[in-house]
């Protein structure tokens, strides 16, 4: 029994054609997926792609948040010298390598936006600047503004792709020269790495989710955000793992001790996000100010109210119990279970937020016989309607991030150099 | 110890140089050889022993053949219990037993009560780790056998050892040192209790901190309880005084920075106000009044229907009935609770018929009815900042309904419902 170990000779640490046929998986899923919701899409009787748009828009930030979940671990495991990542952190940056594919994908609904689509966001629409029904949000649409919008995005996409890009080069850069200082410049610059990321998603999540409720705000938003992130985030990270030791590769070197820590990371964003979640709920709630609960009127009544139950059992309560459990982050098959489940409501959560907003319309408040904006919270006006291409494009955009995984997959897929290589193989959980 | 120059004293006895073998003690160079000199003991077959390290050694549960701890469980159990235990007691204290009124909120509601609930949960869980682990751990544990060997002092700095018990029933003095020899011992020692059996006991000022320690925490219970079975005409202790006496002047209080010694200044000349519905020209809607006298009907602009007066129920029961009641008759909950008390807080009663009609709410205007709410009436302050127009106008009629209700003969029923109400 000693405190470090060495890397098996025998084991298999190549990527080899790994990321050529993730590649390929990726391509095939994403022009079948994407192809049948730009059918649907335009198909459907709303009109203008109207349902496309917000399908992709929450499936955009769908793999937008599980690439930060990872930048973020790589970040985390250079800043607080981490021991048990190494031995997965190639697979890691892999998937935070997939950002730049991301941000390209994200054009999806950036360009319309730029070219003049008006029923995307509603800050967007000529109606936005009507003091008579929208005086709440005038002095917001400075900020929210499509060309600034796509000028910030921009800037969101470089900056998160330059970091991932950073450690990751790094990273292999040690596998050829060995030189320990490598690991001591990553430690250097993931302090103000750290600090970038967090205002940078911050700012990601406001501008692409939050702003889809102009009227409304929430300052802890990007947190949650990134909280529900991180669990899907962690859920793809023990599948795309466990996938990678099904082709034979790292069988040696990747065992229950690792996974049990994805377990435990998920599971604590499990109730990271859930903590978030009511901490933004339940001052809006208390404080019961017009402005702060018309995002959970029409979420709290009406036919949302069991879309919201469903996130809260389903994302929070379920999988907090039995996650609290070592084994179910032992035993692969309770793992794989809970990681799917929760990938699934990720997505809902995300669906959640966006989707709601869907409906909007000149409203007319009955008890003060005044005309109101839209999204000022009457419920009868927002309706729970599931839609084909809210699916597909869901998992069309699964297929763009495969994309961006599988570029990455090469070389080695253990930083066979690194420092704490020892360390992590030998990693065990009390 | 020489007993033979002073026959007085009494004879000591003499004590032998060891007392009874404790067990052996084995020093070891690594955490690594502690673990596998470990297993070696263990698949011996001894049970009564245990390994000493300056940090947590990993593997070395598995080495020894120790169960997995039950503590998550202790854990989950009692986290369990402090989130039904919080949820209980607060619905207990402001559902059930102390119910009040605060703006007309519920007095239960889930989302408020989960911060307390979340905390209690955190309390027991962590209350149960820390006694929990003291417990398995068979702790606190003042003095051990094995500090009587001085290279022990070494467990805390840079050395491991293992130790095993003489009560085992594996235990052979020859036998049990080969082994740990064989494991790779830097050096065997054998430890005795000590011969004095007076040392085996607890020493007496740790018994005398425990008695003390424990007799001062009672002291604020004594106080406590002294408080609440006496009386006192002192003002009660304030605690924080800055906050109960604050640098700040209330409305309406006296100031004698100004020459007419009042704190308020009201409106200056050529004050505009924001709200357009301030400016009042229609004196019935904003004062209840007609050319000077109460308007006894309701403004035009007001449909009187079902709608105005739902408002005005909700309305009532916010704003008024924590002095009126949810009757009007008097007796909400601040007189109710000033009368448990021992003293007097009048409030009208809205509905009553019988006092002389200067007095009675139900035969004044209602447009005077609408001053008052607005304004307030003797101790009862005015409402015109907190409920706007349109709701005071709602509340009056709501009051008129209840003092229709309280005061109804049975012919004001429709006929065709008269059967059955008595």
């Amino acid at each position: 029994m000693s405190l470090t170990k060495t890397l098996h000779p025998d084991e298999k640490i190549k990527a080899g054609k790994l990321g050529k046929s993730l590649t390929k998986v990726g391509l095939g899923i994403a022009f079948v997926f994407l192809g049948i919701s730009l059918v649907l899409g335009a198909m459907h009787p709303d009109g203008h792609m109207r349902r496309f748009l917000y399908a992709y828009v929450i499936g955009w930030s769908y793999i937008f948040s599980i690439a930060i979940g990872m930048l973020w671990l790589i970040i985390l495991h250079h800043l607080v010298r981490g021991r048990w990542v190494t031995v997965v952190r190639r697979i890691a940056e892999a998937m935070a390598g997939a950002m730049p594919i991301i941000f390209i994908a994200g054009l999806g609904f950036i360009l319309p936006l730029v070219f003049g689509y008006k029923d995307l966001y509603y800050w967007a629409h000529p109606d936005a600047h009507d003091p008579a029904i929208n005086h709440t949000m005038l002095h917001k649409l400075g900020w929210l503004e499509p060309n600034f919008f796509a000028i910030r995005y921009v800037f969101y996409g470089v900056a998160l792709s330059f970091l991932a890009h950073y450690f990751r080069k790094k990273s292999i850069e040690q596998d050829t020269t060995g030189d320990p200082k490598i690991s001591e410049t990553l430690r250097i610059a993931s302090g103000p790495a750290m600090v970038l990321f967090a205002l940078v998603t911050c700012f990601v999540a406001f501008d692409v989710l939050m702003s889809m409720s102009p009227k409304w705000y929430s300052t802890i938003y990007g947190v949650a955000f990134w909280g529900s992130g991180c669990v899907g985030a962690f859920a793809a990270f023990a599948l795309l793992t466990l996938a990678i030791q099904r082709t034979g590769r790292l069988t040696r070197s990747v065992n229950p001790e690792h996974y049990h820590d994805m377990g435990k990371w998920m599971f604590s964003f499990t109730f990271f996000w859930a903590y978030t979640a009511f901490s933004q709920f339940m001052l809006q709630w208390y404080g019961n100010m017009p402005e702060e609960t018309v995002f959970y009127k029409y979420r709290m009544f009406g036919e949302w109210q069991w879309v919201s139950i469903a996130v809260l059992v389903g994302f929070f309560a379920f999988p907090f119990v039995f996650l609290m459990s070592r084994w179910t982050k032992r035993i692969v098959p309770a793992l794989v279970f809970f990681s799917v489940w929760q990938l699934v409501f990720h997505w809902l959560d995300l669906y959640w937020n966006v989707m709601p907003n869907y409906d909007w319309g000149t409203q007319f408040h009955e008890d003060t016989k005044l005309v109101l904006g839209p999204l000022t919270g009457n419920t009868a006006f927002h309706h729970v309607a599931f839609s084909a291409v809210d699916i597909t494009v869901w998992i069309g955009l699964i297929g763009v991030f495969l994309i961006g995984v599988g570029r990455n997959l090469t070389g080695n897929l253990i930083p066979v150099k690194d420092p704490t290589l020892g360390l992590s193989l030998a990693h065990e959980n009390q | 110890m020489s007993t033979t120059e002073h026959h007085d004293d009494p004879v000591e006895p003499v004590l032998p140089e060891h007392g009874d073998l404790y067990g052996v003690l084995a020093e070891y160079d690594t955490p690594g050889e502690l673990v596998e000199a470990a297993r070696k003991v263990r698949d011996a077959g001894y049970t009564e022993f245990d390994c000493y390290s300056p940090f947590p050694v990993h593997g070395i549960d598995e080495a020894m053949g120790i169960k997995r701890t039950i503590l998550p469980l202790l854990i989950f159990g009692g986290g369990f219990a402090g989130t039904v235990g919080g949820l209980f007691l607060e619905w207990y204290c402001n559902a059930y037993r102390w119910g009040w009124n605060i703006s007309g909120k519920p007095t239960w509601s889930i989302p408020a009560n989960i911060p307390i609930g979340f905390e209690t949960t955190i309390l027991l869980s962590v209350l149960t780790t820390f006694f929990g682990v003291w417990m398995l751990n068979k702790l606190p544990q003042v003095w051990h056998p094995f500090f009587r060997s001085d290279k022990f002092a070494k467990v805390t700095d840079d050395s491991f050892f293992i130790g095993i018990e003489a009560k085992d029933r594996r235990f052979d003095v020859e036998a049990t040192e080969k082994l740990l020899k064989d494991a790779g011992a830097l050096e065997i020692e054998k430890v005795y209790l000590d011969p004095d059996p007076a040392k085996k006991k607890l020493p007496k000022w740790i018994m005398a901190f425990i008695v003390s320690s424990t007799a001062f925490a009672l002291v604020p219970l004594v106080i406590a309880a002294k408080a609440r079975n006496s009386k006192s005409s002192e003002p009660h202790i304030h605690i924080f005084p800055d906050m109960d006496f604050q640098p700040k002047y209330k409305s309406d209080q006296a100031m004698d920075l100004f020459s007419d010694e009042r704190e308020n200044r009201g409106e200056l000349d050529g004050t505009v106000s924001r709200d357009p519905a301030s400016l009042k020209a229609d004196e019935a809607f904003y004062y209840g009044l007609d050319n000077g006298a109460w308007i006894t009907g309701f403004p035009k602009q007001l449909d009187i229907d079902q709608r105005l007066m739902d408002r005005g129920k909700s309305r009532f029961n916010i704003y008024c009935t924590p002095c009126h009641g949810y009757d009007g008759q008097g007796m909400g909950a601040v007189p109710t609770r000033v009368a448990r008390g021992g003293g007097t807080w009048s409030v009208r009663d809205l509905t009553d018929n019988s006092k002389p009609p200067s007095h009675a709410v139900i035969t004044m205007p209602n447009g005077q009815l609408f001053n008052t709410i607005s304004n307030g009436y003797a101790t009862m302050m005015g409402y015109a900042g907190q409920i706007p127009h349109r709701d005071r106008w709602a509340i009056v009629l709501y009051v008129r309904a209840l003092e229709r209700a309280h005061n109804a003969s049975i012919d004001d029923v429709p006929a065709d419902q008269q059967k059955g109400i008595r």
